[in-house]
């Protein structure tokens, strides 16, 4: 019960924190309403998409402090279980989706054992390997459509149970409701135990481990409830695109967009991964959309995306949310 | 017999992995950056030695310096004007920081040369074989593997025989103590990233030779890369040039073991996931490498 009190709690943050989080809501649940067009519909669907994803990070990358370029694989994990059992055994949604996050954090701490025996650059790079590795078995899976990916059955008819609608309005709300699930345990998240114990292992783990914290387990505790965050939308992907192949859903790219919306918005802050989504989903879909229109010029949306990358990781690590703070602390 | 073929041209390819991991292990030993820009150096060091071989009618053995001279300035520029910034930031800005730089590389390319898949076919070199008793080697393969031979050997003479060499290495052992002795650690670390950038320039030239250049090519180099760096431990230049050996030939024997066993899940297409999986391997159960000294 007290758990649910503090996810609910919004007291300790400050006021203009708590006007833009409430504009923000009101903003978000007219939306569908305001006679935005599909593609801009569907860039909403994919911002809420990313902030999912970005939180998760934020677990054990922003909180813990540990640099996880692996989450594709969580992804694909998610969209895969959705998928297959989808064709295979016609499973609805509503079941398959938690199985796939309960194989996701299954698949977690099997991996997450032997790799949290690792630091720092060792450990970026091989959450890496790992998603590389399941991504190339899944290319030359020939039961689960090797490198062609699966398509989903169609229903003729809107289904709830299969999470099939006409509208992009109603997959909009659905990723909305699993957004607040999201925030709301993230702002629980960050008061709890473990939290505070990642944090401190973020500072200094010999200290947190002189204090008699298992600095190992909470990082593999915290990277499975990244995994399953992670793999919540990947289900969600599979039922929202209808299509899925390892390149969509488990490349490294994805990976890196996951881990560097969260950084680019502050790691390690409440609203760092929805700044930091809400800026990049749309600059990228934006840019490709206007650019990538345009020939001769395919790939400089991307550039214009890097520069960027390069730019706020030399001059301000802390993200779009370190200098929101910098200019409030004067 | 099959099995000394193959065990030949992972050689052969492994000398190739070792001289792309030379410049990592260097950057890395000096300043504890993993520079993920790094495939997408051999990159253009590909398409330097394919464009100027290509419009200067030259034999691409004779136009490697020019890939060798394009990775120095690019080593160079990248550390003067990026990695100097992201060295005072904490360790999950340099790594963006460089992932930055290599998406940036990645898509220059994809701008400015399309999306083809490009090859050297002139040369004075294409398309021949040796036949060394049973053995029969690609002309091309083997003159690049000795090349990257001769380059290791020289950049292993610069490290460890002379002056410059010994500053660059008390600066990789002790950064402060080398600045107290005088030593510019500034410069250092920028003549580490020219190294780096100018050996992987050479590997780039001679691979093309036998290998396609398309602009995403630099991360399985720089996945086999890594799994060399790691597996020879961290900033460990020996460790670098056995390691890439070894997976040159790990990397041709997987193919052939899976021929030998008749099963068709153990193809050629998995010939890449093994060095994966061999990295994750081995940092997890020998973090420091084989021949390891910073862990």
């Amino acid at each position: 019960m007290e758990k649910i009190r503090d996810a609910f709690d919004f007291r300790d943050f400050s006021k203009p924190e708590k006007i833009g989080f409430a504009i923000f809501t009101l903003f978000l649940l007219l939306f569908p309403w305001l006679g935005a067009g599909s593609f801009v519909k569907a860039v909403a669907i994919q911002f809420l998409l990313f902030s999912l994803f970005g939180m998760g990070w934020n677990t054990i990358g922003g909180y813990g402090g540990q640099v996880e370029l692996g989450k594709a694989q969580y992804v694909g994990i998610g969209a895969y279980t959705v998928a297959l059992t989808m064709v295979w055994w016609k499973i609805p949604f509503w079941v398959s989706m938690p199985i796939g996050v309960l194989i996701a954090i299954g698949y977690s701490f099997i991996i997450g054992y032997p790799l949290f025996r690792l630091k720092g650059h060792y450990f970026a790079i091989a959450t890496i390997c790992t998603s590389l590795v399941l991504q190339d078995i899944f290319i030359n899976w020939k039961q689960v459509g090797a490198a062609k990916g699966i398509e989903l059955p169609i229903h003729e008819h809107p289904d709830f149970l299969y999470m099939q609608f006409k509208s992009d309005t109603y997959y909009f709300y659905f990723i909305m409701a699993l957004f607040y699930v999201a925030i709301f345990y993230m702002n629980w998240f960050r008061k709890s135990k473990l939290g505070y114990q990642l944090r401190m292992i973020k500072e200094d783990e010999e200290a947190a481990e002189s204090l008699g914290i298992d600095a190992r387990w909470c990082k593999i505790k915290a990277y499975s409830i990244a995994s399953a965050f992670v793999a919540v939308g990947g289900g969600f992907m599979a039922v929202y695109n209808l299509y899925i192949d390892p390149y969509s859903v488990m490349d490294l790219d994805l990976s890196i967009k996951i881990a560097l919306m969260s950084m680019l918005g502050g790691a390690g802050s409440m609203w760092g991964p929805i700044i930091g989504s809400g800026f990049l989903v749309p600059l990228d879909r934006f840019l490709g959309s206007w650019l990538g229109a345009q020939k001769g010029l395919i790939g400089v949306d991307f550039m214009i995306y890097a520069a960027l990358i390069m730019i706020v990781s030399a001059y301000q690590p802390r993200g779009i949310w370190g200098i929101i703070e910098q200019f409030r602390k004067r | 017999m099959i099995v000394l073929d193959a065990l030949l041209q992972g050689i052969l390819m492994g000398l190739l992995f070792a001289l792309v991991a030379l410049g990592l292990t260097i950057i890395f030993g000096m300043m504890d950056i993993v520079n993920f820009a790094h495939g997408e150096f051999l990159m253009i060091g590909m398409y330097t030695t394919y464009w100027t071989s290509l419009l200067l009618h030259m034999d691409p053995l004779i136009t490697l310096p020019a890939s060798a001279i394009v990775g120095m300035l690019l080593g160079l520029a990248s550390y003067y004007w990026l990695v100097k910034y992201l060295l005072r930031g904490p360790m999950i800005a340099q790594l963006f920081g460089t992932f930055g730089l290599m998406l940036f590389l990645r898509y220059l390319a994809q701008f400015l040369f399309g999306t083809d898949y490009r090859i050297i076919q002139k040369g004075l070199l294409v398309g021949k074989t040796l036949a060394l008793g049973p053995f029969l080697l690609d002309w091309t393969k083997l003159s690049s593997a000795i090349l990257s031979l001769i380059a290791f050997l020289f950049v292993y003479y610069l490290l460890h025989r002379t002056k410059l060499g010994k500053a660059l290495r008390a600066t990789a052992l002790n950064r402060e103590a080398a600045n107290y002795m005088g030593i510019k650690t500034e410069r250092m670390n920028a003549l580490a990233w020219m190294i780096g950038g100018g050996t992987v320039g050479i590997a780039g030239g001679l691979i093309v030779n036998f290998w396609y250049v398309y602009p995403t090519v630099g991360i399985l180099f720089v996945m086999i890369a890594f799994a060399s760096v790691a597996m020879g431990g961290f900033g460990s230049i020996k460790g670098a040039f056995f390691a890439g050996i070894l997976i040159g030939m790990l990397e041709m024997l997987f193919p052939m073991f899976g021929q030998l066993v008749g099963s068709d899940f153990f193809g050629p297409h998995f010939k890449f996931t093994v060095v994966y999986f061999a990295y994750f391997i081995i940092v997890v159960f020998r973090p420091q490498g084989l021949f390891g000294w910073k862990k």
